[in-house]
């Protein structure tokens, strides 16, 4: 797990008003283009997204950092490690 | 490499986007992933059903996805393709029943395979009927 408290965020990936899976997909195409050691931040309202990205960043090997409850909305940040 | 495969066999516009959906997500999570179009399907990836939007619906979901603009399963499928290893296959059998070839549908299939081509390419891994 990473270090929360130090984490600065490089890149936000709004996918919010987007239906599942729009919010993963938006963030493995963003997640491709950038540096390893890059750290995301994806926004999504739907709330199967919010459980399904960690399932994805778990399973293809990125580093999951947390999920937060926002305003109607939820935050996924993932760091990219390979 | 995890192998699914899915027989879409219905022509259900639910049923069209819940193998859209499984399908996709599988190929972004590093799995191989082999879809065989066969049946009923075929008919809603065909260039004139997609234009006129003459999908059957069978309910609730079905209608609130027209409504909405929900991404619609070949986006979905085309998308599973640019971002993972996903292929598509039209049924032989199917076409040759209709009468038609794959010009006449969404340039989204790999190739015409049968059974025994599908049965081939989904060995070793799951598959899943719809």
């Amino acid at each position: 797990m990473a270090q929360e408290a130090s984490m600065k965020i490089d890149e936000v990936v709004d996918g919010r008003g987007l239906f599942c899976p729009g919010p993963l997909m938006e963030l493995i195409k963003t997640i491709q283009l950038k540096p390893v050691g890059t750290v995301l931040s994806v926004l999504s309202t739907d709330e199967g997204s919010a459980k399904d990205i960690p399932a994805w960043i778990q399973k293809v090997g990125q580093e999951y950092v947390k999920t937060e409850k926002k305003d109607g909305y939820w935050e996924v940040i993932v760091k990219k490690v390979k | 490499m995890e192998r699914i495969s899915f027989v879409l066999a219905s022509d259900s516009l639910e049923k069209l986007h819940a193998v859209g959906l499984m399908a996709s997500v599988a190929a972004v999570s590093q799995m191989e992933v082999n879809v065989f179009v066969t049946m009923n399907a075929i008919t809603a990836f065909r260039k004139s059903t997609v234009e006129k939007k003459a999908y059957r619906v069978e309910g609730e979901v079905g209608r609130h996805l027209l409504e909405k603009n929900g991404q619609m399963f070949y986006d979905l499928l085309q998308q599973g393709k640019m971002m993972g290893s996903l292929k598509v296959y039209a049924c032989g059998m199917a076409l040759e029943l209709i009468g038609e070839g794959l010009d006449k549908y969404l340039p989204v299939f790999d190739e015409v395979l049968g059974v025994a081509g599908f049965l081939g390419k989904a060995e070793g891994g799951q598959v899943l009927f719809v």
